[in-house]
């Protein structure tokens, strides 16, 4: 009886390979859930609408020295209890054709709290999603030194994804030390 | 404007009753009150061109709202369209063999154009078309390849499949290829002579990978065919695999091939792997004397990038069994068939210089490979001799415009065959 149980789980097999998957194949985290991850004390995520002015702009292209790929990101203000706790931020960044979506958290004094991949669409690259590169990021800010290869270590087979990332988050950062202060 | 125009109007209409029995008076107001008229309309034909000049210099209003700008929501998770993108790299070079100059050549080596076409988030086509040597024709050396084209479908976040013509996962070079994604201007020996790259066949591929950085792949897929083993040419001796590699050109497959990856990322900047590939190799050939030879090839891989440095490197053995009866057939002949054959390398590299995009590193590598480094033993002394290990010192420079655009220069010195010592310049990109 037990052999005949074992077999059949092994006919499932190409089955499970099939069959339709949970929606969303690419996507890792949720905005919402990602929030939450971030800021498990905050009570209120208020959208911040990102307008800056041609100056500003100029000024976020220069500190960032690096091209913008995806247009701008959406921003929330955090707060708990009415006492602001920092920032939110969802962006694009091109891969090698496509599209990753990330979110970075910033705290009260504009570190890095955290950064989580939301969506990732390319054939390579995944391995951006790694904890332990991510954790790279922790703590840096408009004043602390970000470079791709330098500060943030690269991942053999993810080159691009590496360094779009970097390049991304130096712009997130550029954007909250001139526009959202 | 208007209110003030009528306002005139009715006053002078008023006037002039008061006053109509002066004929003469009468006819210079109506003369004036024509002249205020005319005064007036072209006033109001200054206004409106003004209003529609304004009109037309102010920015357009844009034709949709941006939502996401302005209620701050995010940007749309997932661009449920079907897509299509186009890629490419290539590569063009100059060899100068510092003992034989008249060898010189320059060479379009590689033009690649690929392109992606996804149909939704969990399936998309890849296929990159390939040219070496800038012209193909019957007079031409130059070859035109369908290098990859492959259905890739997401199973879940972390299992996805390839079916059709893929890269085979193995060693550090054979997925990722692109000029700007080596040091050199030529490919290493190991990886072009023990690996043969690019390396793809025919078949189903799975993938998976885990959030602590560790991913594997497995499948099953076309071999080679050792019927195609020509021992009056030395291209065995350059590279056994590559010389009877079938890239799923009207490929025999009787017998199926199996393989298998794995390698871990887990800790930024490190990468650790290893593969192995097995088939039989006969593929029901008829009366061929080996029909139970087995192609087995494996490598362990690893490479380590703390900041501005970058070391690597790769030990590569191949086997095919069941030689000996092929190799009786074959004696007299300058290319028997190894049983054994292998390669390694180690190499280091160190960002000089970097400016915005551009920096360049120089790098060194050592290898050393044998393609015929043991023979199945024939009787009567018909074994052949095995060929001598080889050496290949490079030192060179990579110097990237910016991180898709490389020009490369390398001196490579040969321990055994230093005739091919020789001056390299190239340029590479990737797009």
């Amino acid at each position: 009886m037990r052999k005949r149980t074992g077999t059949s789980a092994w006919f499932l097999v190409p089955v499970a390979l099939v069959a339709p998957a949970p929606a969303g194949a690419t996507q890792y985290l949720k905005v919402e859930d990602a929030q939450k991850l971030a800021f498990p004390q905050a009570d209120a995520f208020t959208p911040f609408a990102y307008a800056p002015t041609p100056e500003q702009r100029a000024a976020v292209d220069q500190a960032a020295h690096a091209r913008a790929t995806a247009g701008d990101p959406a921003i929330w203000r955090v707060t708990a209890a009415g006492q602001p706790m920092g920032w939110f931020i969802v962006d694009n960044v091109i891969g090698k054709v496509e599209h990753i979506t990330y979110a970075v958290a910033l705290g009260r004094d504009a570190a890095v709290r955290s950064l989580e991949i939301l969506d990732y669409r390319e054939t390579h690259g995944y391995e951006v999603r790694n904890a332990a590169w991510r954790r790279q990021f922790d703590g840096k800010s408009a004043h602390t030194p970000l470079e791709f290869g330098d500060d943030i270590k690269n991942i053999s087979g993810a080159t691009l994804s590496c360094r779009h990332l970097t390049d991304g988050v130096r712009r997130l950062l550029a954007i909250q030390d001139l526009v959202l202060r | 404007m208007k209110k003030t125009l009528v306002a005139a109007l009715v006053a002078s209409a008023f006037a002039a009753t008061a006053h109509a029995a002066d004929p003469a008076e009468l006819e210079k107001r109506v003369d004036r009150l024509s002249d205020e008229i005319a005064a007036l309309k072209a006033e109001i034909a200054k206004m409106k061109a003004e209003k529609a000049a304004a009109a037309q210099a102010a920015p357009a209003k844009p034709a949709t709202i941006d939502i996401a700008r302005a209620t701050g929501e995010a940007p749309k998770m997932y661009e449920d369209v079907e897509k299509t993108t186009f890629f490419g790299y290539g590569e063009l070079n100059y060899y100068r063999p510092t003992h034989d100059t008249s060898n010189t050549t320059a060479d379009a080596a590689r033009v690649v154009l690929g392109f992606e076409h996804r149909w939704n988030d969990r399936t998309r086509l890849v296929t990159e078309l390939e040219w070496e040597h800038a012209v193909t024709s019957s007079e031409d050396q130059g070859e035109s390849e369908v290098e990859q084209a492959y259905v890739e479908y997401q199973i879940n976040q972390n299992l996805s499949t390839k079916t059709g013509l893929f890269l085979i996962p193995m060693g550090l070079l054979n997925e990722h290829h692109e000029p700007t994604q080596y040091y050199g201007v030529a490919r290493n020996f190991v990886e072009t002579a023990i690996i043969p790259t690019t390396w793809r066949e025919g078949g189903l591929l799975l993938h998976g990978n885990h959030d602590s950085g560790l991913s594997w792949d497995a499948g099953i897929s076309t071999g080679f065919d050792l019927s195609k083993w020509d021992a009056t040419s030395t291209e065995g001796q350059e590279s056994p695999l590559g010389s009877i590699h079938q890239e799923l050109q009207l490929a025999k497959a009787k017998d199926l091939s199996g393989f298998g990856a794995i390698n871990y990322r887990g800790v930024p900047g490190l990468l650790v792997g290893a593969s192995l590939f097995s088939g039989k190799a006969g593929q029901g050939t008829p009366d061929f004397p080996a029909p139970d030879a087995r192609v087995t090839l494996w490598d362990v891989h690893g490479r380590w990038t703390p900041g501005d440095w970058d070391i690597w490197g790769l030990y590569t053995r191949g086997h095919i069994s069941d030689t000996a009866n092929l190799n009786v057939t074959l004696v007299g002949n300058p290319t028997l068939v190894p049983e054994d054959f292998f390669g390694w390398y180690v190499s280091g590299a160190y960002k000089l210089w970097s400016k915005d995009e551009m920096s360049a590193t120089p790098f060194l590598r050592y290898e050393r490979y044998n393609t015929g480094w043991k023979y199945a033993t024939l009787p009567a002394g018909l074994t052949p001799d095995a060929l001598p290990t080889e050496g290949v010192w490079t030192a060179g420079l990579n110097f990237y415009l910016n991180p898709s655009v490389v020009f490369k220069m390398d001196y490579q010195k040969f321990k055994q065959d230093t005739t091919r010592d020789r001056f390299d310049l190239g340029v590479g990109y990737q797009f």
